[in-house]
């Protein structure tokens, strides 16, 4: 009996035991990953936060089918490409009859700018809990805020009203959050860009390893054309003279290498989404090549994204600019190493030579250029647009007619010539035709077209509906999962 | 003879000394065909010393002296007297008294006789388990247990089936678990049908509660084949080859057909059309053709199990092989399996069930099942050079002959060392202590290879290359618990006291690389690839662990009044620091109204059991580590000059760490009845499930910005429903016959969907959600637009005015809300994958050695969405036939809509893509000749059965897809075809011998 008293005892002893470290037992972490709650506690957390806010700016959804869709091929830029039956959704961009479900596209780019605008939030919210230089640290929150502007840069061109999300959103928010006025919006964009202004370096200031980061200058360029965007014309002109009087940025003297690589954060390169393709990844790369890359022969890409004819009209005789920008079948490659064939089921085949690019380790879709924001060309039109509204037209003519010149650049006087008018009226329309030919294929043109009230005159012949099509729906899904508080934009 | 003579006297003298007091008796129950008995009570006359045989019906009893005599009863056989004149060993005969064996089953950590049950548990034995040919042991439950739902998720090789028991009482994971001799478990894809003894199905509270935050959604006991004491070797042999095929091809478009739909699109959109003259095509390729085949499956099973007082054994070797029904496609897995016990010392026993398996498969080119039904039928797979045709041009979709061709090589491998170590030491007389240490360690590994191949632009590969991985599974459960029964007077009294532990981690390794230097097999490793190209990964799963105390009482008075209470409390490492902990009770009650003295007199009934039940159990299944969210890194940006590639990592999903136990109360109310001599059974019960804080993702808007969605307490459900099963066996002359009859309803009601929701959307198709979960309807109901008819012409497209622009031939939409527009706000409810009936019959009958069996099961009242008929996306995919009966003109159809490709309204989710998916199915239909013995022991064979038999040999649905089974885990969409690899109609041959 003493011995089985002695047994049991000894199991009771081995079974409480087990059952005391129960605590401990059950405290385990992530194996090789962070987690949120230890995030943020050096200087490597807070730049890494603020590289993954740059990052989505590569994202498919940001900068590729949707990007494309609801910039150019919406506009009287371009249309779809491809062949007809070749992802047809995208075709509703060109003739207008995209609705707040389909195709699929809208809801994909809003999805994509908020998740930016979510790592942006993530990052503004959490590098002030980290130990680490005072320095870096406003720089990098100011990184974060010029790419947060940006992301709602776009969205609010696109859809208008839209919630207004600063920080991360507890759960009881997540479906109450209504669109904001248009207005809160700027204001919120307006003074994320000041702030970034504020403590953001000069683009000479970065080391060579940064280059590419936002800088002083690319926060007053965009702040600039959101003044113009507005109409506040004495705002943008004042922070598009500050970029120029910067003297941080120059003209490249050929058009036709800006979108070459070397052309690539030149000296006329204000912010750009930087890309490369690497040898062991896909890592680097974005989609934005492939989309709109040659398709038959040589291979290159899908053929998405073709210059309109009307786009070809729109260039003046004898401008340089539109062979530097549009790739015509029996073309030369620009580095000589094809000509593009003919391709008998594309209509109209002929592709965007911005987005063409040289032979790159991996396949089409480790495309590797830079997607260019804002140049200095852009930020020279914004003046001269400015200074003309705000009854400067001599001042105008000087900006407009440097972007001229160096379309020109060793042709004779009367190709792309020098401007004179001073009619208010008359140089407006000629900064606006020079905006698109400037800067066409470069997923401008909607924005300057509804920026101008152009839109209705020029895109009513392709089924453009005046007081609805000036801004996209809002996805379908917003307004389900917030039964309601989410409302749809005028006639969808 | 004399052997076993020496070891009885040697046993007896050795026990004589160790028990001075005592004698011990052992031996074995059997009924008259030398099966074990399980449970049966052995009782020293006029006294309350007794015990039950385990089980492999063997038994252990201490008595006073060697001269007692033992009554041994058995519910269904005659009672009888044995007196032990001296022996120490009595192996016992019991004769049947019914045609019904009254069972034994396995309840959580022991056993229970089913007279003694108050919880609602269903056992299903191995020759039913056996009738299915299937890796996966779990799809013979189909149709077979009342209130349990099996449905295939597809019809690949070695692939589990979607199991629901009692409905669907979670948005989450509502996976039964499993626990194989005790080891829990998520599946049992290891495991085969024939090393299967049996399958306990614990379906209320009472049954379940004892797994606690484990057991809500049910819990499946699972016995492996054991060897007995004092049983001679016994060498049994089972095999089966057979054929599968498709259950079924679909209808599609043929090229000229095809060709014609495209010119109609193109005019529909206003341009030209394509083809001049469609029917220049001819009929054109079917895809289908190019990639199902008729698989062999095939099984052989060797079995060695016997046992002498010092050990029981069972050893057995499997082989099973099975090519899949789409070419390419196999599973083989080669199993051995050791279940021993070991009774080497008085005071203890100890034993172990382990298994090691292996197996290899490969699958099929992904996506070729809806590329098949999706591509164009004007190209031909090959031409006369050996070139692939190009499918991609028009209908986008790759050429599936050519992904058999360059897209085939997809292996996998395993390694599984499972199984459990145990020892029993009996503390006290009444009083047992029971360790018992489980593991599963798994060793997989995949490979998947690409050579260079162009077909088209899209479908092509410019470099070869090769992905490897291994995956390590590591998985230990440690159960400690302390058994006492008792038994005085009219009382008998059982406790279970236990702890347990258990650890789960798995860590997963690979890479791939480019440019390999070769293209046969020997070349398929990562170092005949370019170092440049390589990449890899390397990580572990956050370890999962649980830590619980369990308690039992089990109490019978004068053996009809029958209480049950239990009591877990687990502990999980899935939930936050402050939420770790739950605790999980049941009640039952049970009342044997057979054995009260007013039910003697009648001759009609030979059962009738009244028990009620009532628990609650737990529920976590969700991601580890949902409740903290994880920095993502691989967020790298790219700066500088050069351009390089800098780390990046951020927050981009939200988690959210106030997450708690999902807890489901549960209530059962049985009646058992039997009646004729236990020929007629009837079993029935009304159960009802409240689940209550149901773990959800739920989808929350965009603009939060989530990259996923958090998980929350959000939502109630309640599932009710009716279980019954009807058996009746009988003989006419010689023909003996059984005819059953199973089926459960169920109703499953969204009680509450937390602070705010209303409404969870599922999956979406196109941008819009295609389920919908509303409070007061079912979980995951489908969502959309109701076809109200067509367009026909101008004047009925001013008068149902649309918000999107349509033209005659579209579908209009019916006006919900009554506001004289279509708009989104007139999506509604459009039925339920949910059915409201699940059923099950059987019939069979013996004569003269022969058996037939056959087995019918169905489903009724739910829906299934075809959303591969959805599917145009890029290009313009090929088209079912039903799409033939489109709109051509004004009154040339209501309800087919003229062709488009996508887009507003044809395809939006809407009732035109849903369909009713009840079925029914003659499961499997058997037919055996078991040999006469007098001829068979001539040849030194004991019993020797062959038999032909079919699965799923006919089916009866609606649907018009592959197959109406259409099983997903997401329990917010269900029932959503998308091209699922189709399930296979098997035919075979058989046989089973006993040596």
């Amino acid at each position: 009996m003493k011995k089985h008293i002695i047994r049991l005892f000894s199991l009771l002893a081995l079974f409480l035991g087990a059952a005391g470290c129960q605590k401990d037992f059950l405290e385990v972490q992530p194996q090789g990953e962070i987690n949120a709650e230890n995030y943020f506690q050096t200087a490597d957390h807070a730049t890494w936060a603020v590289n993954a806010v740059y990052n989505q700016l590569r994202a498919w959804d940001v900068i590729a089918f949707p990007y494309l869709a609801m910039t150019d091929i919406v506009s009287d830029d371009a249309t779809k490409g491809s062949f007809p039956a070749d992802a047809q959704r995208i075709a509703t961009f060109d003739n207008f009859t995209y609705g707040p479900s389909f195709p699929e596209e809208v809801r994909v780019a809003w999805r994509g700018y908020y998740r930016g605008i979510f790592r942006a939030n993530s990052a503004i919210e959490g590098i002030p809990k980290a130990q680490m230089n005072e320095m870096l640290r406003s720089r990098l929150i100011g990184e974060a805020k010029f790419l947060r502007a940006h992301y709602y840069f776009n969205l609010v061109r696109w859809f208008g009203d839209i919630p207004l999300i600063d920080k991360q959103l507890t759960e009881a928010e997540f479906y109450t959050k209504p669109r904001a006025p248009k207005a809160e919006v700027y204001n919120l964009i307006i003074q994320d860009l000041k702030d970034a202004i504020e403590v953001l370096p000069e683009k000479n200031q970065y080391p060579t390893a940064d280059m590419g980061r936002a800088t002083k200058g690319a926060a007053r360029g965009v702040l600039a054309k959101v003044y113009l965007t507005i109409g506040d014309f004495v705002n943008a002109e004042q922070y598009a003279l500050q970029v120029i009087n910067s003297n941080q940025y120059a003209l490249l003297p050929q058009y036709n290498r800006i979108f070459l690589p070397e052309g690539e954060n030149s000296s006329e390169s204000v912010f750009e989404i930087q890309a490369t393709a690497l040898e062991d990844s896909y890592n680097g790369a974005t989609a934005w090549n492939m989309i709109q890359g040659v398709r038959g022969t040589p291979n290159l890409g899908w053929g998405f994204n073709l210059p309109s004819d009307d786009l070809i009209a729109a260039y003046e005789p004898g401008d340089p600019r539109r062979d530097a920008t549009i790739l015509y079948v029996g073309e030369v490659l620009p580095d000589g190493s094809g000509i593009v064939q003919d391709n008998p089921d594309i209509l109209n085949e002929r592709y965007s030579q911005k987005a063409w690019t040289p032979n790159h380790p991996g396949l089409q879709d480790n495309g590797p250029s830079n997607i260019r924001i804002l140049r200095y060309a852009d930020v020279l039109l914004i003046a001269a647009e400015a200074l003309n509204e705000n009854d400067k037209p001599a001042q105008a003519l000087t900006y407009i007619n440097l972007v001229r010149a160096r379309a020109r650049g060793t042709r004779p006087p009367s190709v792309v010539p020098a401007l004179t008018t001073t009619d208010k009226v008359q140089l407006r329309q000629a900064i606006w035709r020079e905006r698109r030919v400037e800067l066409a294929m470069e997923q401008q043109r909607w924005f300057e077209l509804v920026r101008t009230g152009q839109a209705a005159t020029r895109l009513t012949p392709l089924g453009f509906v005046a007081g609805k099509h000036e801004l996209f729906p809002i996805p379908q899904s917003e307004i389900d999962l917030t039964g309601g508080i989410i409302t749809q934009n005028p006639n969808y | 003879m004399i052997g076993k003579q020496l070891l009885i006297s040697a046993a007896l003298m050795l026990w004589s000394v160790w028990a001075v007091a005592q004698v011990t008796v052992t031996g074995k129950v059997t009924d008259d065909k030398g099966e074990a008995l399980i449970g049966a009570n052995i009782l020293v006359k006029n006294s309350t010393n007794g015990t039950i045989t385990d089980i492999d019906g063997s038994y252990e009893l201490k008595v006073p002296d060697a001269f007692v005599t033992l009554v041994v009863s058995y519910t269904g056989y005659t009672t009888q007297e044995f007196p032990l004149k001296g022996q120490a060993k009595l192996d016992v005969v019991l004769l049947e008294q019914a045609t019904l064996i009254s069972e034994v089953v396995v309840v959580g950590y022991g056993t229970q006789r089913k007279s003694d049950l108050t919880g609602s548990v269903t056992s299903v034995k191995a020759d039913e388990i056996q009738k299915i040919a299937t890796a996966n042991p779990l799809q013979a439950l189909q149709g077979k247990v009342a209130g349990v739902q099996v449905s295939a998720a597809s019809g690949r090789p070695g692939e589990g089936p979607v199991v629901r028991i009692r409905g669907t009482g979670t948005l989450n994971g509502a996976a039964p678990i499993y626990v194989v001799d005790g080891l829990i478990l998520n599946n049992i894809d290891f495991l085969n049908a024939a090393d299967i003894e049996s399958m306990e199905i614990l379906k209320d509270a009472s049954a379940a509660a004892i797994y606690g935050t484990r057991g809500a959604n049910g819990v499946i006991l699972i016995s492996t084949r054991k060897g007995s004491r004092s049983q001679k070797a016994r060498v049994s042999f089972g095999s089966y080859v057979g054929q599968q095929q498709p259950e079924r091809r679909l209808g599609l478009a043929n090229a000229t057909e095809y060709a014609q739909l495209i010119n109609e699109i193109a005019l529909n959109n206003g341009s030209q059309p394509v083809h001049p003259d469609p029917t220049v095509f001819g009929v054109g390729t079917d895809w289908q053709d190019v990639i199902f085949q008729n698989g062999i499956i095939q099984n052989y099973n060797l079995n060695v199990s016997g046992g002498s007082e010092a050990m029981t054994y069972s050893i057995s070797g499997d082989v099973f092989r099975q090519e899949g029904i789409v070419k390419s496609s196999y599973f083989n897995r080669y199993t051995l399996r050791v279940n021993n016990q070991y009774n080497f010392f008085k005071w203890m026993k100890f034993g172990h069930n382990i298994a090691f398996v292996m197996s290899d498969n490969n699958g099929e080119p992904g996506g070729i099942v809806f590329n098949a039904i999706a591509s164009d039928p004007t190209v031909i797979p090959r031409d006369e050079n050996g070139r692939f045709g190009s499918t991609s041009l028009v209908s986008n979709v790759s050429n599936p002959a050519a992904q058999l061709e360059y897209n085939s090589y997809n292996r996998g491998y395993g390694q599984q060392f499972a199984g459990n170590l145990y020892g029993d030491i009996f503390i006290l007389k009444d009083l047992t202590f029971r360790s018992s240490f489980g593991f599963n360690l798994v060793n997989n590994r995949n490979k998947s290879y690409e050579p260079v191949f162009e077909v088209d632009n899209k479908q092509r590969n410019p470099e070869s290359r090769i992905f490897a991985g291994f995956y390590r599974g590591v998985d230990w459960q440690w159960e400690n618990t302390l058994n006492y029964r008792k038994e005085w007077k009219n009382h008998r009294i059982e406790l279970l006291a236990g702890y347990t532990s258990q650890n789960i981690t798995g860590e997963g390794i690979g890479g791939g690389r480019l440019r390999l230097i070769g293209t046969t097999e020997n070349f398929f490793f990562l170092n005949a690839g370019d170092d440049q190209t390589a990449t890899n990964y390397h990580y572990a799963n956050r370890p999962e662990r649980y830590v619980s105390t369990l308690f039992r009482l089990n109490y019978s008075l004068m053996g009809k009044y029958l209480l049950t209470a239990s009591w877990r409390r687990d502990g999980s490492s899935r939930f936050g620091s402050e939420r770790r902990f739950g605790s999980f009770p049941s009640v039952a009650l049970a009342w044997r109204v057979i054995e009260e003295p007013f039910m003697q007199d009648q001759k009609i009934l030979t059962n009738l059991k009244l028990r009620a039940s009532w628990g609650r159990l737990g529920n976590d299944k969700i991601p580890t580590g949902a409740a903290t969210p994880i920095v993502s890194n691989g967020l790298g940006a790219v700066f500088g000059t050069p351009e390089q590639l800098l780390f990046g990592a951020g927050i981009t999903t939200l988690a959210n760490p106030f997450l708690q136990w999902e807890l489901s109360n549960s209530t059962n109310a049985g009646i058992e009845i039997g009646a004729i001599q236990n020929r007629l059974t009837l079993e029935l019960d009304y159960y009802r499930r409240y689940t209550e804080k149901i773990l959800v993702p739920v989808p929350i808007p965009d603009y939060v910005g989530s990259a996923g969605n958090p998980y929350v307490n959000a939502a109630d459900v309640l599932n009710s429903g009716l279980d019954a099963a009807l058996n009746w066996r009988g003989n006419v002359g010689k023909l003996g016959y059984r005819v059953g009859v199973l089926g459960s309803t169920l109703k499953n009601e969204v009680k509450s969907l937390g602070t705010g929701n209303e409404e969870l959307f599922g999956v979406f198709i196109s941008g819009e959600p295609a389920t919908r979960t509303e409070i007061g309807g079912p979980i995951g109901a489908f969502y959309g637009y109701r076809v109200a008819g067509l367009y026909q012409n101008a004047e009925d497209i001013a008068k149902y005015p649309n918000r999107e622009p349509v033209k005659p031939g579209d579908l209009r939409f019916e006006d919900v809300d009554g506001d004289g527009i279509i708009t989104p706000d007139d999506r509604t409810y459009l039925g339920s994958a949910i059915p409201n009936l699940v059923y099950g019959f059987n019939f069979g009958f013996d004569i003269a050695g022969f058996d037939f069996s056959a087995d019918f099961n169905g489903v009724s009242g739910n829906k299934i969405l075809n959303s591969k008929k959805m599917a145009r996306g890029f290009g313009i995919p090929n088209f079912e036939s039903s799409f033939l009966a489109r709109w051509t003109g004004e009154g040339t159809s209501n309800s087919e809509p003229r062709v488009t490709n996508g887009g507003y309204p044809n395809f939006n989710v809407s009732d035109r893509f849903l369909e009713d998916g009840s079925f029914m199915r003659l499961r499997s239909v058997q037919l055996g000749y078991t040999l006469p013995k007098a001829l068979l022991s001539k040849a030194g064979i004991t019993n020797l059965r062959i038999y032909v038999s079919g699965n799923n040999v006919m089916l009866w649905t609606n649907y018009s897809g592959y197959s109406p089974e259409i099983g997903s885990e997401n329990v917010l969409a269900v029932g959503i075809d998308g091209g699922i690899y189709p399930t296979a109609r098997t035919f075979l041959v058989g046989l089973n011998a006993g040596f």
